[in-house]
């Protein structure tokens, strides 16, 4: 079993495309789901610091390996 | 001649005035020395908090990119359709070079002086653009339409051109005609225009989106 429910794979994609992505994610999900993010975009680490903020879905984490960033949002409730 | 300032403040009035020399005279246009004159101080204190100019340089674009547009509050606000999408994206833009005209310079500058890291920083820039029309004109085109990959990448093209040039014309070499005419509107009829160029109608512009600030 994975400890995410869905992932989206926003990898060599500029800004605002995981976010809006991500965004179309999230909402096709049920409250307290998590969706893991794969980005390349260096930016994303503070766009989705700033869309947590803004919309009050919880960043689990946030971490970076070789180049990729990887996220963990739970959907609020 | 120099006032004495603490070395954050040193470091950011350096960064300060050569962004405006390499945005007037690219990077090959400008010295240390002439940075240091501007400045009012020696050429030392230059290499104290830089060790060279291409140091200096690329600290400079670091300082612009991080007051790089975040398009986030764009997605947030506005509808997730690809027409309001767009135009938020276009006012986030063109706020951030009415913020910064010199980022509108170095750009062009950093196309003829052929410096990688800096054509890097500003392809960066507008593969937002390229990267949001062309997925999402990937994702709507037909599969049966002629000439999909080439159309597909042209329309990019063609959006970034637009942009690109309208900016020019207003910031680079301001004109009488479009003294009157705000970027915002002129930025909306492109948008429009584009739209139509590619098949897609504008269909609800009251949902058009907000930014912020």
């Amino acid at each position: 079993m994975s400890d995410f429910d869905s992932e989206l794979d926003a990898t060599g994609l500029n800004c605002p495309l995981p976010i809006l992505r991500a965004k179309k994610a999230i909402a096709a999900m049920d409250n307290g789901q998590t969706l893991r993010i794969i980005a390349t975009d260096p930016g994303s680490v503070k766009d989705f610091e700033a869309f947590c903020k803004q919309t009050g879905n919880e960043l689990l984490s946030s971490g970076e390996e070789e180049g990729k960033f990887t996220f963990l949002i739970k959907k609020a409730a | 001649m120099s006032v004495r300032l603490p070395g954050p403040e040193r470091r950011e009035s350096i960064l300060g005035a050569s962004q405006r020399l390499f945005a007037e005279k690219g990077y090959h246009g400008v010295s240390i020395d002439e940075i240091a004159r501007e400045v009012s101080v020696s050429p030392a204190i230059i290499y104290r908090h830089f060790k060279s100019k291409q140091v200096l340089y690329d600290a400079v674009l670091q300082r612009m990119s991080a007051q790089r547009e975040s398009y986030v509050q764009t997605v947030i606000n506005s509808g997730t359709s690809f027409e309001d999408v767009l135009t938020g994206m276009t006012q986030v833009y063109i706020k951030s070079i009415d913020e910064n005209p010199d980022l509108l310079r170095i750009e062009l500058q950093s196309l003829l002086d052929r410096n990688p890291a800096t054509s890097d920083f500003f392809k960066n820039r507008w593969k937002s653009f390229t990267d949001y029309i062309e997925f999402s004109l990937n994702e709507r085109l037909p599969y049966d339409t002629p000439n999909r990959e080439v159309r597909i990448l042209a329309a990019g093209l063609m959006f970034q051109g637009m942009l690109r040039e309208a900016l020019l014309q207003k910031y680079l070499q301001p004109e009488d005609r479009l003294v009157d005419v705000s970027l915002f509107e002129l930025s909306h009829e492109l948008v429009r225009l584009f739209l139509r160029a590619i098949g897609i109608e504008k269909s609800h512009l009251s949902r058009r989106a907000v930014i912020s600030g």
